[in-house]
């Protein structure tokens, strides 16, 4: 009898230890799993710090997240508590629509995705204190009745502040707005709820509302609003939605297209600044450090050395405003005829690679105004970049008939470091 | 008689040899084509879009057009033959060679051919490059390489644009060879090495 008692004891104790360290050990193994498969898909945009602050980071907006400040957007919990694990995992499951962050629930596993948020979660010290969860209630259905308090609500809690009277966000409102880093960021839509970034449910809205958005000049509304006048409010924001251009026809095609037209005529610095965000404008014309990050402050200001192999050093140009080194002393019809023939102010003639200006020279006028337009409201930064130099005469020559006349060589960038007067690689 | 030959025949030389090194500094770079004839290329390169029934597809693919001839999409990814870009092979990729600190790309195939262009890929996973770089075996092409981050900056109603052009192009049978990872920088100063002027695809591309 005894006996029987020793052997039960010792087989319970063996399956106690046996699960404590299987649990230990899950732990112990999440962390470097979870690096692996962040070396692998993150760090392009958050860096292997994780600090946000990979390469391609600094031409996002808004920028990739900064895991060692542990502030989250898109959480089920109170001001200023780190998200749930849920809360992440669905961030990364789905993406957070509107920006650069992909869903990958097709491309990894839930296991590998758990993982990776165990990874992220260590590389901030405020996930030691647990998550504090809101208890989000049944909600009030949306009716014509709460969406007219919720169009109250709206106006009272002043979101048209940031969001425009019409719902159009950073398209509506002239301010620009920016995050904890002196990020830009663009004010929601709320007209495209497919740009939401944490989905457009009237439960995701009304999380936004509840929670706010760390490190965004999106405040939680807890203090400010009752349980349903937020409901309201999120029902509301929903029915303001548009239709997306994949769902209309020809004719709400044609208005549509035509009232972005009139738009980017009535404000074409709005349209410029679109313009050189998306056509790349940014990413030759900011010098950068030897992890291919941009400078701090150095957003078009210049100097990238691109190194033509077998034609010589072409710098890329400060387009800030300045006046000495940037465009700040070129006529719009110079910056014109440097965008679409490469040819500068004294009448260098670029090559035409890297800078594609054969492609830039089928834009409307209107177009190239607006690009002039935002490039004058650039703010000036002082970089003197040094104007272009071709290569040892025979050097170039034998490289061109090597190239041109025997078609063995082709031509080769390569992207020495920075050439400005103020540093960089 | 003899020495005026002789001298005469020197003279025709150094000529002929200053003649020819005059043409080698004048011809223009990459190609002997001169810059100025570039853009009314590029101007004509883009196939219209006049021959798609859906008013409303035309409408959207229109848009895409004028995206996609503007952006400069065809620096890359068009085949490139001895005289430049081979503008009937509008975007069918292998236009250049890119080499990072991690790893080798070449310029893919964006006609909607079946087994070696888009025709491969669904939308969501075209406007996931787009938006991210990020393709579906996970890896994610530099932005330095294909300058994404810039194009996540597109409203997803101009992306949509993009993605409904590109499926109306000419379909070219061309295959493109995948990425290589590792280190493939040999030049030890750069950060990167662009190759360009040469077809890098592994087949020869054909209009479908």
């Amino acid at each position: 009898m005894n006996r029987g008692l020793r052997y039960v004891c010792v087989a319970a104790a063996t399956v106690l230890v046996a699960v404590v360290f299987r649990q230990m050990s899950a732990r112990l193994d999440a962390q470097p799993r979870g690096k692996n498969v962040y070396d692998a898909h993150c760090v392009e945009c958050h860096g292997e710090s994780g600090r946000g602050d990979g390469a391609s980071s600094a031409y996002l907006v808004p920028r990739a997240r900064d895991f060692t400040s542990g502030k989250y957007k898109i959480r089920s919990t109170e001001t200023g508590s780190v998200p749930t694990d849920e809360d992440l995992m669905q961030s990364v499951r789905q993406g957070l629509y509107g920006t650069a962050m992909p869903g990958w629930s097709r491309i990894l596993s839930d296991a590998e995705i758990a993982d990776v948020v165990a990874y992220i979660k260590g590389l901030s010290p405020q996930f030691q204190t647990p998550p504090r969860p809101v208890t989000v209630g049944g909600g009030v259905p949306s009716s014509p009745d709460s969406i007219a308090r919720g169009q109250q609500a709206y106006e009272k809690l002043q979101c048209g502040k940031c969001h425009g009277s019409d719902g159009r966000g950073t398209g509506a409102v002239a301010t620009t707005f920016e995050d904890d880093w002196k990020q830009p960021l663009r004010s929601a839509d709320l007209t495209e709820p497919w740009t939401f970034h944490g989905g457009a449910t009237a439960r995701d809205v009304y999380l936004r509302f509840r929670t706010g958005m760390a490190g965004t000049p999106m405040p939680s509304f807890a203090d400010a609003a009752s349980e349903s006048e937020m409901w309201d409010l999120s029902n509301y924001v929903v029915s303001l939605a548009r239709k997306p251009v994949w769902s209309m026809n020809a004719d709400e095609i044609k208005a549509l297209y035509g009232a972005q037209a009139a738009d980017a005529k009535a404000n074409p610095v709005k349209r410029g600044a679109y313009l050189v965000e998306t056509l790349g404008c940014v990413a030759c014309h900011s010098p950068v450090d030897d992890k291919k990050r941009m400078l701090p402050g150095m957003r078009l200001a210049g100097g990238v050395l691109m190194r033509i192999v077998p034609f010589g050093d072409y710098p890329t140009g400060n387009l800030t405003s300045d006046q000495s080194t940037g465009l700040g002393g070129w006529s719009d019809e110079e910056i014109k005829r440097a965008i679409t023939r490469g040819i500068l102010r004294d009448g260098t003639r670029l090559l035409p690679y890297p800078m594609d200006y054969p492609s830039y020279s089928t834009m409307t006028p209107e177009d190239l105004n607006a690009i002039v337009a935002y490039l004058r409201t650039v703010p000036p930064i002082s970089n003197r970049v040094p104007p272009p130099r071709r290569a040892f005469l025979p050097f170039y020559l034998w490289g061109k008939f090597k190239m041109l006349i025997l078609g063995q060589d082709p031509p080769m960038v390569f992207f020495p470091g920075n050439a400005g007067a103020t540093g960089g690689r | 008689m003899k020495t005026f030959l002789k001298w005469a025949g020197g003279v025709v030389v150094v000529l002929a040899t200053c003649g020819f090194l005059a043409f080698l500094y004048f011809i223009p770079p990459f190609f002997t084509r001169p810059p100025e004839a570039f853009g009314k290329l590029m101007a004509d390169a883009a196939p219209a879009v006049t021959d798609i029934a859906d008013p409303a597809e035309r409408a959207i693919a229109d848009r895409g057009r004028y995206i996609v001839m503007t952006s400069g999409c065809n620096g890359c990814h068009s085949v490139v033959g001895s005289q430049g870009p081979d503008l009937s092979l509008y975007l069918g990729g292998g236009g250049l060679k890119i080499q990072t600190p991690n790893a080798t790309f070449v310029s893919r195939n964006l006609t909607p051919d079946k087994e070696t262009g888009l025709g491969r890929r669904t939308d969501d996973e075209v406007k996931r490059v787009l938006r991210s770089g990020t393709f579906s075996d996970g890896h994610v092409v530099e932005g330095t390489a294909m300058p994404w981050p810039a194009f996540s900056n597109w409203t997803e109603e101009d992306r949509h644009a993009v993605v409904v052009y590109l499926r109306h192009l000419k379909p070219i049978h061309h295959v493109t060879p995948e990425p290589v990872k590792g280190r493939a920088i040999t030049i030890p100063s750069a950060i990167e090495q662009d190759y360009g002027g040469k077809d890098y695809g592994t087949s020869k591309a054909e209009r479908r």
